[in-house]
This record gives structure tokens, C-alpha cells and sequence, in this order.
């Protein structure tokens, strides 16, 4: 009996010990079991609040409380929280907010200074938000101000330096349809078409917006044969699934189906 | 004497492992109720809920399963009637600037069942900068009713059936013109 209880106080001093573990570990704990119930029902919420209890400077929980309102529409609620994650790391969450400002709120002015602060943030170092460069962001927040001289050069930026780092085919391909649709917008058809063919180049030849857009060209330039051709080649694209869209919200300059079949109808008339 | 010991370490066995089972299951039941609950002002509904008491065009609406509201994201095609193109020249053609000097997001969040019928709106009126503010009335009336009145959106469908989602309809306006709509 006395060996049993010498176990048994073994076994409970051995747990105990298990159980010692720092406020960040525990935060973290509370928030891996809150984040597996869907993001923004009550027990996920609840259990990220209860993280950020247990540490207020874990900046994963305080940014990922803000995450469900952004996704629904609730500006005054994603703005506080979101506050409080660029107060605790702002070199990773004001570039990432101009991600969020680019796409959820299409606030192209708030975007570029957040990613032009990141630049001072950060210097000699490009921040990658959301997996791609500010430089590539601001080309598109540019582009969204109709801004195309500005956007071009960071879209030059951009690609210049991928393809100096890694090389031409790990240039993102929307660089080059956005770098084109810029060109294409400011009046410079020849540019254009080489980055429609550049992103069509490396896509496979799948691309229904730089089809769409190379058909626009080749109305401009009187060849409808191939402004046909390439119409019908986009819309099969499209069907096919292949065309510029995001998760969440529409894409800037996003193309439809109703886009193409009107051009088709305009050039067959 | 020796078949005494033997009930003696049985006995300890058996008190050990039940102390054990009910100190994990009690572990268990705190972690599982009580570990997730904050102790400051508890959430206690969801981040996307909508009183049904406090919401707008409620009356005769019913979602088809009160449990299981989806995202409108939770598919891949956004559920605007008529496509987003669709949706943007309807709001495009028919609002009316009468010289409003706003400059704004005005949200309106909604369910859409699976049905495709929307219901339970509410409206959000933050300025540009994401802070509360109040919308004209007459300007905010008018979205409201131009988003309320489309009878029909694309229910989202989900595991071999049509689910209901919510959803949100963000205008951002400068100075009484609608710039974006997002999403």
C-alpha cells in the first residue's frame, strides 16, 4: 500500500510538473483549441478573448479576433481589434493592413501609405504581405486610382527584381496582366500586348483576361479576324474556369462572362 | 497474510485509476466547457448574428436552418442576382444622388436562405475612416430599399444542397456618389 501511494504521489507530482507552463504557452493552447471551431462563432471568438486574457501581447490571438468581422462587413468592430494587432507588431500588420485596405475596403490611398510606411518600417527589405511584395500591391492599388505611371513603375519594380532574384517564370502572373491592363489604359497597345502574351506564356495559354484584353488591341488596330479569334479562345478560357478573381470580394478589374459575349457580339456586328 | 497484501495493492490500483479517470474527465469538462469562456464579458453570440428583434424586413422571413447559417464565401461564386456586373448597373442606374455631401461605408448585412429569399437585414453607417458616423436619412433609406427590394440572390450550395448564407453589401460613397461595391 505504501508503494502504491508513493506511486500515485509520483504521478501527481509528474503532472504537475507537465502542467507548469508560461503564460504564452498557455495562450497559445487556448487559442489552438479556439481557432478549430469555424472563425467567428461564438466559441472560437470566445476562446480567442479568453487567449488574449491570458496573454494581451500574444499578437496572433489580438489580430485573429478581427479576422471574422473584416470577412462580414462589420467595419467598426475590425478596425479596434486590428488597432491593437499594429500596436504590438506593426512591422508584420501595417503592410499586411494595406493588403486588407487594397481588397476589403477598396481604400487604394489608405493602402499605398500603409505599404509606403512599411518601406520605413523595414528599410532594404521588401515586405511580402499576403505572400506578394508591396511593390506588386501598390502596382494594382495604382491601377485601382487609375494612377497608370505609378503603377507601371512598381510593377517594373516588382517583376525586375523577381526575375533578377529567381527569374521570369516566378514572376506572379497577374503582374504581368495588371502591368498590361495599365499600359492598355494609358494608350500604349504595343506594351500591353507584350505583357497579355507574357502572361499567356507562362499560363499555359490559358487566360481568359489577356485574351479578352488582346482582342480589345487587335479591334483597336482593325484586325478583327484576330480580335475573333481571341474572343472565342477567352470565352472558352472562362468556361474553363481559367480568369483573374479572389476569394472574398471581386478582383480589380474583373472580367465576366457577360463582358465577353457582349465584345463577341460588338466584333460580329 | 499474502492474500490480504494482494487485496490491499488491488485496492490501490483500483483507487488510483479511478482517481485518474475522474480527474481527466473533469479536466476534460472544464477544457471543453469553461477553458474558451473569457472571464471579462463573454461573447455570447456569434461574430455575424443578427437579432432577429432588431433587424429590418424580419417579418414572414425564415431561414431554413437557424444552426447553420453559412458565409457567403463559403462558395466560390459570389451570390449577387444577375452577377456582380448584374448587380452594379441595377444600383448604378437607379440610385439618385440628391446632393448629398456623404462620404462613407454604408453595410448592409442580411441572410440569404436557402431559398435564395433574402431577410433580417441591418444596416452599418461607418465613415471613411471605419469610424460610426450617420448617413443622411434619405440616402440611406434609398439603398436600403434599392438592396431590399431584389427578391431573389443566389442561395449557396453546400454538400449537395442549397444552404443559407449570410451577407453583406458594402457601398463606399464620396460625397453622395457610390464609388465601390463591394464584395
Amino acid at each position: 500500500m505504501g508503494k502504491s501511494l508513493k506511486l500515485f504521489l509520483n504521478i501527481i507530482v509528474f503532472l504537475s510538473v507537465l502542467s507548469c507552463t508560461s503564460k504564452r504557452e498557455q495562450a497559445e493552447d487556448t487559442y489552438e483549441r479556439a481557432i478549430s471551431y469555424p472563425q467567428g462563432s461564438m466559441m472560437s471568438i470566445n476562446g480567442i478573448k479568453r487567449a488574449i486574457e491570458i496573454d494581451s501581447t500574444y499578437e496572433q490571438a489580438v489580430y485573429e479576433l478581427s479576422v471574422a468581422y473584416l470577412k462580414r462587413g462589420l467595419p467598426h468592430k475590425w478596425k479596434p481589434q486590428y488597432d491593437k494587432a499594429v500596436v504590438l507588431d506593426p512591422v508584420t500588420r501595417v503592410p499586411w493592413r494595406g493588403y486588407l485596405y487594397l481588397w476589403f475596403y477598396r481604400d487604394y490611398k489608405k493602402a499605398i501609405a500603409d505599404f509606403d510606411a512599411s518601406d520605413t518600417l523595414t528599410p532594404n527589405f521588401v515586405d511580402a504581405p499576403q505572400g506578394h511584395s508591396v511593390d506588386y500591391w501598390r502596382g494594382i492599388a495604382y491601377l485601382g486610382l487609375n494612377n497608370y505611371e505609378k503603377s507601371i513603375e512598381y510593377f517594373n519594380k516588382y517583376i525586375n527584381l523577381e526575375i533578377e532574384d529567381s527569374g521570369e517564370d516566378w514572376v506572379e502572373l497577374t503582374a504581368f496582366l495588371y502591368r498590361g491592363i495599365a499600359h492598355y489604359e494609358s494608350g500604349n497597345n504595343e506594351k500591353a500586348l507584350d505583357d497579355f502574351d507574357k502572361q499567356l506564356k507562362y499560363s499555359r495559354n490559358l487566360s481568359a483576361d489577356a485574351k479578352y484584353y488582346k482582342s480589345l488591341i487587335f479591334i483597336d488596330n482593325d484586325e478583327t479576324e484576330k480580335a475573333q479569334q481571341c474572343i472565342n479562345s477567352a470565352i472558352e478560357d472562362f468556361n474553363l474556369g481559367y480568369f483573374n478573381s479572389r476569394p472574398y470580394v471581386e478582383t480589380l478589374r474583373q472580367i465576366y462572362i457577360e463582358d465577353l459575349n457582349q465584345l463577341k457580339s460588338e466584333i460580329n456586328n | 497474510m499474502k492474500r490480504k497484501q494482494i487485496f490491499k495493492i488491488l485496492g490501490g490500483i483500483i483507487v488510483i485509476v479511478t482517481l485518474v479517470i475522474v480527474g481527466f474527465s473533469g479536466y476534460s469538462y472544464y477544457q471543453y466547457k469553461y477553458s474558451l469562456i473569457p472571464k471579462n464579458k463573454p461573447f455570447t453570440q456569434s461574430a455575424h448574428y443578427i437579432n432577429p428583434d432588431e433587424s429590418l424586413l424580419n417579418d414572414n422571413f425564415k431561414v431554413c436552418n437557424e444552426n447553420w447559417i453559412l458565409q457567403y464565401y463559403n462558395t466560390q461564386e459570389l451570390p449577387y442576382p444577375n452577377g456582380k456586373n448584374g448587380f452594379r448597373n441595377y444600383i448604378n442606374t437607379n440610385y439618385v444622388n440628391r446632393n448629398y455631401t456623404d462620404s462613407g461605408y454604408l453595410n448592409i448585412r442580411f441572410i440569404i436562405n436557402c431559398e435564395g429569399q433574402p431577410g433580417r437585414f441591418i444596416i452599418h453607417e461607418n465613415d471613411l475612416n471605419l469610424e460610426p458616423k450617420v448617413f443622411d436619412e434619405d440616402l440611406k433609406n434609398q439603398l436600403f430599399k434599392l438592396t431590399s427590394e431584389i427578391k431573389y440572390w443566389k442561395p449557396i450550395f453546400l454538400r449537395g444542397e442549397n444552404r443559407d448564407s449570410y451577407m453583406y453589401v458594402s457601398y463606399r460613397i464620396e460625397h453622395g456618389k457610390i464609388i465601390e461595391i463591394i464584395p
